[in-house]
């Protein structure tokens, strides 16, 4: 039986600086602001077979709640520079962050494709290129600045994942936030790091380390983003495909809209989680950690104590 | 006559008490032989006793070296015992120290949409559904 994902973010209040060019930005910003309801289809066509799931998207006041059909009952706040995600009321992790910067600055060139109909609606279509190669075609509402398609493309210039509006109501929603602003526990932001400062055109923006141990780091090209975590235990990734990558082990799980790849090392688990297009993670992954086989003694050592 | 020549080499000895020595003493005055085993046992003792004592040189005597000899039997025992204390203190520690929290892929990706959230282009344009959890 599927439980519905229940995701509620507090947009924090952060200039579009993505530096899209200030017609997009401009759009970017005014979408932030908008209110409204809508559905939206994410589909992705992926090397595993094709995922896909349907999100209800409600919006008002930078408040920002998503309700998905793909999920557990997960709870995410984003917003006064930090984000909590609970589940069943209960704490599974959370974060700050100071001023989220873009990353990848002016990485993109942005080319205007001229105004369309979405939905009955007046829209403007952008294409996203990145090293001169098309990957991702936005469609923004004119009126509201609500990005109501989204196309993101392989490096063979054909659809990875499609995220569209099959609905969109601009009265402003009632919002049900179940009381999980009530979180206090500190967030634990992470200073330093032994990780590369730029991986490929991405940028690290911040990374955290919760109470398990677990860290992870934050990086954005502007547009795509990753997370790489390091573990104190392996991920446990049910249903995953395992993949082979220059002599390295993995294993690879996709979703409607991201995918993850799990792998050891002698010293930690490895978890890389994003929403790149298939080449751009495998460029990502060559300047990763590689695999590396920890051995027995240290298998059950970590399955015992972590 | 039976003449106690074990009791002499106990006197000489001084191993003799009591009656026994009385008893030896009343024989040796009415017994010559006995006596004069006593004188020359007494002379071959004293002889032995007045002789120097030599000390070979060390040419002579190379497998005399002191050698160390490692206590093989003690030492596998402790190492055992050592062993053994170690698995057991790693077998308690791991009863008693709650396992590891197992780190979801869920987890990890509420994290991502999480933080994506906060990215100044976050919007339906970077929405992501979450994995499946299967009941």
């Amino acid at each position: 039986m599927r439980r519905l994902l229940s995701l509620v973010a507090v947009l924090v209040v952060v200039p579009a600086t993505a530096a899209f060019g200030a017609e997009l930005d401009e759009l970017l910003e005014r979408g932030h602001e908008a209110s409204y309801s809508a559905e939206q289809i994410i589909s992705c066509s992926t090397p595993d077979g094709v995922r896909d799931a349907l999100v209800r998207i409600d919006q008002v006041g930078g408040e920002l709640q998503l309700t998905s059909n793909a999920t557990d009952d997960v709870e995410v706040i984003a917003g006064d520079g930090g984000w909590t995600i609970t589940s069943d009321g209960g704490l599974v992790a959370q974060a700050s962050v100071d001023g989220a910067e873009s990353g990848g600055d002016e990485i993109y060139v942005v080319e205007e494709e001229g105004a369309v109909e979405y939905l009955g609606r007046v829209a403007m279509a952008y294409l996203l290129v990145r090293d001169g190669e098309p990957r991702a075609e936005l469609t923004i509402d004119d009126e509201t600045g609500v990005v109501v398609k989204a196309v993101t493309l392989t490096i063979d210039n054909e659809t990875y994942c499609e995220r569209r509006f099959v609905s969109l109501d601009t009265e402003a929603p009632v919002i049900d936030k179940n009381g999980v602003d009530g979180v206090d526990n500190p967030p634990t932001l992470v200073e330093t790091s032994s990780l590369p400062e730029e991986v490929s055109g991405f940028d690290l923006l911040d990374q955290y380390e919760d109470e398990s141990g677990v860290r992870f780091a934050y990086y954005s090209d502007g547009f795509f983003s990753f997370a790489l975590f390091e573990t104190p235990t392996a991920v446990a990734v049910p249903d995953s495909t395992p993949v082979e990558f220059e002599s390295g082990n993995y294993r690879r799980v996709f979703t409607a809209g991201q995918v993850t790849y799990v792998w050891e090392t002698r010293d930690s688990g490895m978890a890389l989680v994003g929403d790149l297009p298939p080449d751009l993670h495998e460029t990502v992954l060559a300047e990763m950690p590689h695999p590396e086989d920890p051995g027995l003694f240290r298998r059950w050592w970590r399955a015992l104590f972590g | 006559m039976i003449h106690p020549t074990e009791q002499i080499s106990a006197y000489l000895d001084g191993e003799l008490h009591g009656q026994e020595l009385t008893r030896l003493m009343d024989h040796l005055s009415r017994c010559g032989r006995c006596s004069a085993d006593l004188e020359q046992m007494q002379f071959v003792r004293s002889a032995v006793r007045s002789l120097p004592v030599l000390e070979l040189p060390e040419a002579l005597i190379p497998e005399a070296e002191p050698v160390v000899v490692p206590l093989r039997r003690h030492k596998g025992m402790w190492a055992g015992v050592a062993a053994a204390a170690v698995v057991a203190a790693v077998a308690l520690a791991a009863i008693v120290t709650p396992p590891p929290d197992e780190i979801s892929l869920q987890q990890l990706n509420s994290m991502v949409g999480a933080r994506s959230t906060l990215d100044p282009v976050f919007g339906p344009a970077k929405v992501s559904a979450f994995p499946v959890v299967e009941e």
